[in-house]
């Protein structure tokens, strides 16, 4: 759960999504700013943190990072359980991770936590011209679970700081500022302040 | 489907010392005669193993005593032997299983749910889990009865049903129970063997350095008079058991400390509780290398030949497992004698057979491979298992150690060996299928084969015992994971308690290190020298779980130092990834091995990967 200090809280955050969808090379991106070609498979899970700076309050996220196959679909629980936030991950160019990313919001829903802030990600848009999954469906499907929706790519950095950024204004006791139920942000000067902020 | 319906996977399964205590002491506290019975249910059965037909059946029972409920589950003595559909076979569960799996009487008040399963195919089962995150194994209810059990505990106990599954019902908020803290002082017995073990070490210390097993003689100085004190001892020391089973040779080294352990068994029967503590915080600081044996050089080409006789068999399989267990192999040995540690080639087959059965096997893959390969684009569209495997597969193998030259590059053909191995496998064993991991243990061995088939049929030789760290229900991985929690909780109580404390007794921080033996754990040479030598099963098969307690002592100071929870551990051991030294851990395993003796093994459930064949050993 969301925890706050004075100035500052704590999120724990989970990555969800079929295997080779992104979720480790988003958090590696957004947490170390590389991006390795072949990440490696993960096994078991992954822990990660990160501060981010939203306007007065600094937000440390966090970051549960888990093996995407099915067989281990059994252990997602215990990452998932008392997330302030997750990001629900799948591939543009693949439709079936898509369809995955659904039964997640769906199995994460059903946990009943209302106060959940769950992000959904479109990754791989470096690769936008082997899209599969338009992002109009994924929008209004986010819209209708109230989710936000972001496109991302860990390769080429984009909307990643902003992912995580987004988040953090919308996890409870954070500064309150008005969004709709889904953006997607194209706009930079969030950025910079990621970068200054984040990426030690 | 009820996706939450299988978390229950994430506890590990308790089945081992835990009760092997109750077994010793708790039931004189609650005996049948002066409890009144709730509820009793014939033939509910266990499965220590995969193999069905080797379930233990037994008596299931909810005890009330002292206005205390109690659940126990005690298998019928094999002449009283219960013979259900299913127990055909007559398996005839050994004393020690049933000692091992009974549940004796484990106060309701230290469960804090019970899972209810009813497959539309198969018995239905209940999953016991206790307050710890540990949870008893499967218990089959041959006919029927569960729903009567819940009724009947709700007039007794509050039971709530999860509001996130049917299936889920949680007994926790029960009032304290006055006969817990009876039960928990049985904790006592750990607090002894360990205190055993200190002294052990203690006493070691100046005398010796373990080059030689003549050394260790010295230690048993102190004489032996066979002591009345402890009875887990005498238990440990009496038990035939599978590290003296499988190797005569391991049990010279163990002896002395057998002696040792009844010396300390009359210092400690004189010794009163109040200086556990003193003695056990003089383990941690007691270097564990005494134990170890010096590491030789690899075995090289020369010596290799004197394995083997004029037609190519291996003479004295012991003799060469013993001493690839104590240096590995070069590099270019490994092609050849790999095959051996597999269980892919027989000790005692000739250069010929081997060179027949390599064509033979040669010919099976291709048929294997085939089955696949003749798929055609029409029948994949409504093949979806097929489409989905072959995908995992593919997603998996262009991101397996692609750093390396073997790997590397565009268009590898390696990589697409490594594919058409996987989905040979996943048809090959249709029901395990391909899961992520599979690749970290094929990408060695295609390396060292250099041979499409030979890998294949190395890869399926390893999974004989390996495939249950994949099954689906994680049931491999959880007897695993509480067999390490059971090894710290014997060989670094400190630890233990601290873990426990930290509420990190599932051990998911070690899942990595467990499923894929510690590929990624060390550079790739270091991981195909552990691997030889955890094949060798040289003075146990479970030298991995030791080499995890090793490794974790090795790192204790600074896990309890820095009050690490959870996600700090968890992040903490991956990061010590490329960081650990491989040599001295092996050494300190030994140690550990050496020193817990019986009693570890006895840490260990019967069934726990890797599940050897007999002429492996």
């Amino acid at each position: 759960m969301a925890t706050a200090g004075t100035s500052n809280m704590q999120a724990k955050l989970v990555l969800l999504g079929d295997m080779g969808a992104g979720k480790s090379s988003l958090v590696l991106r957004f947490v170390k700013g590389q991006f390795q070609e072949f990440q490696e498979s993960t096994i078991g899970a992954a822990f990660f943190s990160q501060t981010v700076a939203v306007n007065d309050v600094t937000v440390k996220f966090e970051i549960w990072d888990t093996a995407g196959q099915e067989r281990y679909h059994s252990l997602a629980p215990m990452y998932y359980r008392g997330a302030a936030a997750a990001i629900i991950v799948f591939d543009i160019t693949n439709n079936d991770s898509f369809v995955r990313a659904k039964k997640w919001v769906q199995e994460l829903q059903r946990q009943g936590n209302e106060n959940l802030v769950m992000a959904l990600a479109g990754n791989k848009l470096d690769l936008a011209s082997k899209r599969k999954v338009e992002s109009e469906e994924a929008q209004s499907y986010a819209e209708e679970n109230g989710l936000f929706y972001l496109e991302t790519s860990a390769k080429s950095a984009q909307n990643v700081n902003e992912l995580f950024y987004e988040i953090a204004k919308k996890l409870p006791k954070a500064q309150p500022i008005q969004s709709s139920g889904g953006m997607v942000l194209n706009d930079s000067p969030m950025e910079r302040t990621a970068k200054s902020s984040c990426c030690a | 489907m009820g996706v939450s319906s299988k978390t229950f996977t994430f506890f590990s399964i308790l089945r081992h010392t835990t009760m092997v205590k109750q077994a010793n002491s708790s039931s004189k506290k609650v005996s049948t005669e002066e409890s009144e019975v709730i509820f009793v249910k014939e033939n509910v059965s266990m499965r220590p193993t995969q193999d069905v037909s080797q379930q233990i059946s037994g008596r299931f029972r909810i005890l009330k005593r002292d206005s205390a409920l109690f659940m126990t589950w005690i298998p019928y003595i094999p002449k009283n032997y219960v013979r259900t559909a299913f127990s055909v076979n007559s398996y005839k569960p050994s004393e020690r299983d049933r000692n091992l799996y009974s549940i004796r009487a484990i106060p309701l008040a230290e469960i804090k749910s019970i899972w209810r399963h009813t497959p539309p195919l198969g018995w239905q089962y209940i999953i016991v889990v206790l307050n710890s995150g540990l949870a008893f194994p499967p218990l089959y209810f041959h006919n029927g009865g569960i729903r009567e059990l819940l009724n009947k505990l709700k007039e007794h106990i509050r039971i709530v049903r999860s509001i996130h599954n049917a299936n889920l019902y949680l007994l926790n908020e029960v009032i304290e129970d006055p006969l817990q803290k009876s039960l928990s002082s049985l904790e006592l017995r750990d607090v002894l063997s360990v205190t055993s073990s200190a002294v052990l070490q203690e006493q070691s210390l100046p005398v010796f350095h373990s080059e030689d097993e003549r050394s260790m003689e010295k230690l048993a100085i102190k004489g032996s008079t066979p002591s009345s004190g402890i009875d887990q001892w005498k238990f440990g020391t009496k038990q035939t058991h599978r590290h003296e089973e499988s190797n005569p040779s391991a049990y010279q080294t163990l002896r002395p400390t057998e002696q040792l352990k009844e010396t300390i068994n009359d210092e400690m029967a004189s010794t009163s509780v109040g200086s556990f503590e003193l003695v056990e915080s003089k383990l941690s600081d007691v270097p564990l290398s005494v134990w170890g044996r010096a590491r030789l050089p690899p075995l090289e080409s020369e010596e290799w030949a004197t394995f083997l006789d004029s037609e190519g068999r291996v003479v004295d399989s012991k003799a060469l497992r013993k001493r690839i267990f104590y240096g590995g192999l070069g590099h270019h040995l490994r092609q050849e004698v790999w095959k051996f540690l597999l269980g892919y080639h027989q000790y005692d087959s000739t250069y010929v057979e081997r060179e027949e059965r390599r064509a033979h096997k040669l010919k099976e893959y291709r048929i294997l491979k085939a089955q696949w390969q003749t798929i055609s684009d029409e029948q994949a569209k409504r093949f979806a298992k097929f489409r989905e495997r072959k995908s995992c597969v593919e997603k998996d193998v262009v991101r397996t150690d692609r750093v390396l030259p073997f790997y590397a590059g565009d268009d590898n053909p390696n990589v697409s060996i490594l594919h058409d191995i996987l989905v040979t496998y996943s048809f090959y064993n249709f029901d395990l299928g391909y899961c992520q991991g599979m690749n970290d243990f094929l990408s060695p061995i295609l390396f060292v084969m250099q041979d499409e088939s030979e890998a294949f049929w190395c890869f399926v030789a390893l999974m004989e015992h390996l495939a249950p760290n994949f099954n689906q229900d994680q049931n491999g991985m959880h007897s695993q994971l509480l067999a390490v929690s059971k090894l710290v909780e014997l060989l670094d109580s400190s630890l233990h308690k601290y873990l426990k404390q930290a509420d990190c007794l599932n051990y998911f921080f070690c899942f990595r290190w467990i499923l894929i033996q510690f590929k990624r754990e060390f550079e790739y040479e270091n991981v195909m020298r552990l691997w030889e030598v955890l094949w060798t099963y040289f003075i146990t098969e479970h030298f991995h779980l030791y080499l995890c307690v090793a490794i974790l002592k090795k790192y204790k100071k600074k896990i309890m130092e820095e009050k690490m929870d959870f996600d700090c551990l968890l992040k903490f051991i991956n990061g010590l990834s490329g960081h650990i030294n491989l040599e001295a851990a092996l050494r300190d395993a030994e140690s550990l091995c050496v020193l817990a003796g019986n009693t570890g093994a006895l840490c260990i459930p019967a069934g726990t990967p890797p599940s050897l064949t007999a002429n492996m050993m």
